[in-house]
């Protein structure tokens, strides 16, 4: 008996999962291979909120995305295999599955491929010793395995994986000494870069690593400075000591499946994809590519890709009529091209964006530094002043993300119909201090102010997802955005709620000079 | 179609650079050196880098090293990465033991 589906999908991930789930309530029978023993690719090592709008899921935290998708993947009667490696894929669409000691033969009338990406490596002296780590591995280690990967780390790379790994590896106890990149310019969301920017990681960009010492383990890294041509400055050098070094420059497709069943590919400094159209349509009808392995993005668009292809097949096999077919891609294509706006969409690449669509000036701090320069911070819509406590929100940069504007019960924060405008606070409404914006921004961009409490003092509250939880009544440092000691604090309140999702709000009390500069709460 | 010798002449000869110890294929120990002087011996593509030093035929099928030696490849045949003619696709896409791949009885498993 050949064993005969509808459609085969390669991967488990948010793009072949949400395919499988698309073809599979048009009613085809898809089957899912997956070599990991656990499904959901990349997004149960993923403990951040996303970005984007509702219909991204945004503000929910990649592993929850998982679960819903595991879910709707069960209900629709997606049968999911795991611990089974594709090994080849062959004409006819034919496929050879390692599932255990066996090689066992399938054939779809359709295939997709969804296998995702793998981490890039970069070459340095002593880049072979234990301890130099992709930032993938620090995530799967901390996040699935609950193993710490070091105490003191030091991570190449300043793109979001860079900068989301950054702020978990301090998640789980340990001391993040520096955040490196060989470019001019941060390359990940300035929110991610703020959040570790506040808690004291220095950023060097225009910086890369000279050397990793130890024998049988990481015991420190040389970095210096880079000129024009990426060549290094003497008399720049650093040494830190750290038994971790995490790598995160970068993702390449893992295409090799479809170059082996002969699908047209192309090389482009993204990686090696295959030549596909907006549904993941390769140039051998019946096969398609969704997700990383068709370009790097993100599991937000992955996602969104997957279902496109899940419909696009759907109306290849016949299940689907081409009417129903183009309505539900446009109504996708919509979704996904809001992913792709802004100051990091694939058109601005590589490029400096020097005003925002708003026509403010980039904080060139916040690209170089991590973080928004006190006498910047004011230029920006978020930010405003008022008498009791009211929102500060630190969103500098255009972003497809607005989980804020439907946060507040009162309505006073406005982002439009325009996914990327930055937010803006509404004078007239009243702040209730309820702190819904607070946890619902995904970049931790929002505090709330008083700036007077009496005697001298103003409260600042802001998002806090580090443990042990500092307690009521706690003093401390106030950090500024730069990191630096800005003055002294006292813990005054702490909020958790099921509502902010494992964000606690954290209040305390600085002079009432310090408001507008102290962004984070250190314990003494 | 390169002309190898009309290309060798004008990278000129192997010149031994500082970081030439470097490993670049963990799986099978090949380094930077040996990749650079492959490209002065003619190899210009993948395949026949993979062919002549066995980079990229390991455990992890040059996953890691795949980009890291093209991109040697590239800066010392002077043209860009994008230039360098990928590596053949070839099952299994993952090692797999050879007792394993002995069973596979094909139609049978169909």
């Amino acid at each position: 008996m050949i064993k005969r589906y509808d459609l085969i999908v390669v991967g488990a991930g948010p793009a072949g999962l949400s395919a499988a789930i698309e073809a599979a309530k048009n009613g085809l029978k898809p089957i899912v291979f997956d070599e990991n023993a656990k499904p959901g690719g990349q997004l149960f090592k993923q403990i951040h909120k996303f970005f984007g709008s509702k219909e991204h899921k945004a503000k929910i935290r990649g592993f929850n995305i998982g679960d819903e998708l595991l879910r709707e993947a069960s209900e629709n009667g997606v049968e999911v295999v795991l611990n089974a490696t594709v090994i080849g894929l062959y004409d006819g669409k034919e496929v050879t599955v390692k599932i255990g000691e066996e090689i066992l033969h399938y054939k779809g009338d359709s295939v997709l491929i969804a296998t995702g990406a793998s981490e890039n490596m970069v070459t340095f002296k002593g880049w072979t010793t234990p301890g130099v780590i992709g930032a993938g591995a620090a995530q799967t280690m901390m996040n699935l395995h609950h193993i710490k990967p070091g105490n003191k780390v030091l991570m190449l790379g300043s793109g979001n994986v860079g900068l989301v790994v950054s702020y978990q590896l301090m998640q789980a106890g340990c001391e993040v000494v520096a955040l490196v990149d060989a470019a001019p310019r941060i390359g990940g969301y300035g929110v991610h870069a703020a959040k570790i920017a506040r808690c004291g990681v220095p950023f060097y960009l225009s910086h890369t690593i000279v050397e990793v010492t130890g024998a049988e383990a990481v015991n420190g890294v040389t970095i210096a400075k880079l000129d024009e041509n990426f060549k290094f400055i003497e008399g720049t050098e650093k040494t830190f000591e750290v038994d971790t070094v995490c790598v995160a420059v970068g993702l390449s497709p893992m295409s090799q499946l479809l170059k082996q069943a002969g699908c047209e590919m192309k090389d482009t400094p993204g990686g090696f994809v295959p030549v596909c159209d907006d549904s993941g349509a390769t140039s051998i009808p019946g096969i398609y590519a969704a997700g990383d392995v068709a370009g790097i993005e993100e599991a937000s668009s992955a996602m969104i890709e997957g279902r496109m292809s899940g419909a696009r097949i759907a109306n290849y096999l016949g299940y689907l009529d081409e009417d129903a077919l183009q309505a539900r891609l446009a109504e996708l294509e919509q979704a996904l091209s809001s992913l792709r706006k802004g100051m990091f969409a694939p058109e601005n690449r590589g490029k400096l964006v020097t005003k925002t669509e708003e026509g403010i000036d980039t904080s060139m701090s916040l690209l170089e530094k991590g973080y928004v320069a006190d006498d910047e911070i004011e230029k920006y819509p978020g930010v405003t002043k008022g008498s009791g406590v009211h929102p500060v929100i630190e969103c500098t940069q255009n972003i497809p993300c607005n989980p804020c504007q439907d946060a507040c019960p009162k309505g006073c924060i406005s982002i439009g119909s325009n996914i990327t405008s930055l937010p803006v606070v509404k004078g007239d409404v009243a702040c209730i201090g309820c702190g819904m914006c607070v946890a619902s921004c995904s970049g931790q961009a929002i505090f709330l102010v008083e700036d007077d409490i009496g005697d001298g003092y103003g409260t600042v509250t802001l998002p806090y997802e580090f443990l042990p939880l500092p307690e009521v009544g706690q003093k401390g440092i106030a950090l500024g955005r730069d990191g630096k000691e800005v003055c002294k604090a006292e813990v005054i309140n702490v909020r958790s709620s099921t509502a902010f999702d494992h964000t606690h709000l954290l209040t305390m009390k600085v002079s009432t000079d310090m408001v507008m500069k102290a962004r984070f709460f250190k314990a003494e | 179609m390169i002309d190898i010798q009309e290309k060798l002449k004008e990278i000129g000869p192997y010149v031994e650079a500082a970081d030439d110890d470097v490993l670049v294929c963990r799986c099978e120990e090949v380094t930077k050196g040996e990749i650079r002087q492959a490209v002065h011996a003619g190899m210009f593509t993948m395949e026949e880098i993979r062919r002549y030093l066995r980079s990229g035929m390991g455990l992890c099928q040059g996953q890691t090293c795949g980009k890291l030696v093209k991109g040697i490849v590239a800066r010392e045949l002077k043209v860009s990465p994008l230039e360098i003619e990928p590596a053949t696709s070839r099952a299994p896409m993952r090692p797999t033991e050879m007792r394993i791949m002995a069973q596979d009885g094909g139609g049978a498993n169909e």
